[in-house]
C-alpha cells in the first residue's frame, strides 16, 4: 500500500548537487520515521540519492522513472 | 583547552608546510589585497578583507610560533584558540573565502590566503565544524563507488536512453555513449545529470573519437572540505577506472574543480598516473582549431560573454582555450571587464552554492559578478564550471540581470548541429569544381 507522505518536493528542473540539497533541508522537517516524496527531472538523481541515502542513513523507499521525470520516496531513520 | 580545539591544532600542526608558513609570516598588512577581493568588492567592511580573515588563522599561529606571541601574545595580537573562535572561523573559511586567489594575485608579497583557507578548512572538517552538506555530498561520492553494482544498473539505464537522444540529434541510429570500454583512448568524466554527457557525447561523435564514459562524477567535495583522505577517496575512484580500462587520457566535463583535482593534485597524489589530464575546454579548441568541427556562429546569434571559472582560468591556466572556441561559435562575444586571470569570482565557488543557509550570503558576495555582466549587455553569460552556472543562474533571478546562463560545450553544439543542417541542405557542387582542385 502507498504511504501518504508528510512532504512533497517538487524539484524538477534542479542540477545536481542541487536535489540533494534540498532533500537534505527538507528532511529535517519531517519527524523520525516521516516519509519524502519528491519529483526531480536531473537524471543524476538516480545515482545521488540512493548514495545520499547510504551514506546518511536514511531509507530509499523507492526511485522510479515516469516518462522524462523521477519520483523518489524517502524515509527519515535518524 | 578543549579537546576539539587540541584536535584542530594538531591537524594544523600537521599542515604547515613551507607554503603555508611563508603564507603566514610575509603578509605586510598594506592592505591592497582589499580590494581585489570580491566579498569586500561586495560589502567594504575590513573584517571582509582577505588578510583579516587569514589574521584569525594568524592570532593562533603566532601563539604557539612567534617567540614574542608566546610571550607577550597582547602585543603581537597573539591569541590562544577557543571554541567560540572555532564557529567564527567557519563561517570565514567556508563562508567567506571562495579559495579563488584573486587577493593572491594581486598581492605584492603573494600571500597566499587561499592556501591558509584551506588549512582552515581541514582543520574544522576534522573536528566536524565544517558545511554538513559538503561533508554529505562528499560522503555520497564515496558510497557511489562502495555500491557499485547497485548503482551500475541505474547508472546504465540512464544512459542508454540519452544515447537515443543522441542518435536523434547526429541523425546517426548506430552513434554510442560507450561505459567501460576497455582500451579505450579517452575516458570522459561528467558531472551528475545530463547536462554535461550528452553535448561531449555529440562531440565525441562528430570528431570521431575513441571514448568511454566514465561511471563516477568529476566533482570533489572531499577538495572543498580540504579533507585530503576524503578528496583522494574521490578522485581514485576515476583513476582507478582509467588505470582498469587502460585509457590514454582522462578528459573531463566543464568542471573548475574538477580540473584542479585530477589535473593538478592528483599526479600528486598517485605514484601510477599513467595518462594526460584535459579539460573538454581544451580539446574541443584543438578540434576547431584543426579543422574537424564545422560550425555555424549564426546558430548563436545573441551577445555573449565569458565568466572565467577561477579553477580554471586564473588557478588552471586554461584562458585563450575558452576565447578560440567562443570566437568560433557565436557571432557576437563581448568580454567582460576585468577578464581572464584578474576576473572576479562569481561568489559562489568552493562549495558555496551547495551550503543552502550561506544563500544570502553569496548574493552579496556577487554583487561585483552582477556589475561586470550588466556592463557587457550580455544575453547569454557562458561559465565552464557547474558551480558558476548554478552561482550565476541565480544572481540573475535575484537582480533581475535577465540573462540565460550556458555551458561552453552546448553553444559548440548548437553551432555544429547549424553547420551540418546546412551542409545536408546544401546543393550538391557540381562536378567541374571537383575537377580543377589541386590533387
Amino acid at each position: 500500500m502507498e504511504m501518504k507522505p508528510d512532504l512533497t518536493l517538487d524539484l524538477k528542473g534542479l542540477l545536481c548537487p542541487m536535489p540533494v540539497v534540498k532533500i537534505n533541508q527538507a528532511i529535517k522537517n519531517v519527524p523520525i520515521g516521516g516519509i519524502i516524496e519528491a519529483y526531480a527531472t536531473d537524471p543524476g538523481v538516480m545515482a545521488d540519492i540512493p548514495a545520499w541515502c547510504r551514506s546518511t542513513g536514511n531509507e530509499l523507499v523507492t526511485i522510479e522513472k515516469q516518462d522524462k521525470v523521477i519520483r523518489f520516496v524517502v524515509r527519515r531513520l535518524k | 583547552m578543549s579537546e576539539r580545539v587540541q584536535q584542530a591544532l594538531a591537524v594544523f600542526e600537521k599542515s604547515l608546510d613551507r607554503r603555508l608558513l611563508a603564507a603566514l609570516e610575509v603578509c605586510a598588512r598594506c592592505g591592497i589585497c582589499a580590494e581585489s577581493c570580491h566579498v569586500f568588492a561586495a560589502e567594504p567592511d575590513f573584517r571582509n578583507a582577505p588578510a583579516a580573515k587569514a589574521e584569525a588563522v594568524r592570532r593562533f599561529y603566532r601563539r604557539v610560533h612567534d617567540p614574542i606571541g608566546r610571550l607577550f601574545p597582547w602585543w603581537v595580537g597573539a591569541k590562544d584558540l577557543s571554541e567560540a573562535d572555532l564557529e567564527e572561523l567557519a563561517e570565514i573559511a567556508f563562508g567567506a573565502c571562495t579559495l579563488c586567489r584573486r587577493c593572491t594575485m594581486n598581492c605584492p608579497m603573494g600571500v597566499d590566503t587561499a592556501l591558509i583557507m584551506r588549512a582552515a578548512r581541514a582543520m574544522l572538517t576534522a573536528v566536524g565544524k565544517a558545511p554538513e552538506m559538503l561533508t554529505q555530498l562528499a560522503d555520497a561520492a564515496i558510497a557511489r563507488e562502495e555500491n557499485l553494482e547497485f548503482f551500475r544498473e541505474f547508472y546504465i539505464d540512464q544512459i542508454r536512453e540519452l544515447e537515443r537522444e543522441l542518435q536523434e540529434q547526429t541523425g546517426d541510429p548506430d552513434a554510442r555513449i560507450p561505459v567501460e570500454k576497455a582500451g579505450a583512448e579517452i575516458l570522459y568524466v561528467a558531472l551528475s545529470g545530463a547536462h554535461t554527457i550528452l553535448p561531449a557525447a555529440v562531440l565525441f561523435h562528430a570528431v570521431g573519437a575513441d571514448w568511454t564514459l566514465s561511471l563516477f562524477e568529476a566533482a570533489n567535495y572531499g577538495y572543498f572540505l580540504a579533507d585530503l583522505q576524503r578528496a583522494k577517496a574521490i578522485a581514485r575512484r576515476i583513476v582507478d577506472e582509467a588505470r582498469r580500462l587502460g585509457v590514454k587520457e582522462i578528459i573531463l566535463a566543464e568542471c573548475g574543480h574538477a580540473y584542479t583535482v585530477l589535473r593538478w593534485e592528483a599526479p600528486n597524489w598517485f605514484d601510477d598516473f599513467p595518462f594526460r589530464v584535459r579539460s573538454i575546454i581544451e580539446a574541443a579548441a584543438e578540434w576547431i582549431q584543426q579543422g574537424r568541427l564545422p560550425l555555424d556562429p549564426s546558430a548563436n546569434p545573441e551577445p555573449v560573454t565569458y565568466h572565467d571559472s577561477c579553477n580554471l582560468g586564473r588557478n588552471g591556466g586554461l584562458l585563450e582555450e575558452p576565447r578560440i572556441i567562443l570566437r568560433a561559435v557565436v557571432q557576437d562575444f563581448r568580454e567582460m571587464s576585468p577578464n581572464r586571470a584578474e576576473n572576479f569570482c562569481c561568489g559562489g565557488g568552493a562549495g558555496l552554492v551547495a551550503v543552502p543557509e550561506w544563500y544570502e550570503k553569496r548574493m552579496r558576495a556577487g554583487r561585483r559578478k552582477v556589475e561586470q555582466i550588466r556592463q557587457t549587455g550580455a544575453r547569454i553569460v557562458v561559465a565552464s564550471c557547474d558551480n558558476c552556472r548554478l552561482q550565476l543562474g541565480d544572481l540573475s533571478e535575484y537582480y533581475g540581470l535577465g540573462v540565460r546562463v550556458s555551458g561552453l560545450m552546448d553553444l559548440v553544439v548548437n553551432a555544429y548541429l547549424a553547420a551540418r543542417r546546412m551542409k545536408a541542405t546544401a546543393p550538391v557542387a557540381p562536378t567541374w569544381v571537383h575537377a580543377v582542385e589541386p590533387a
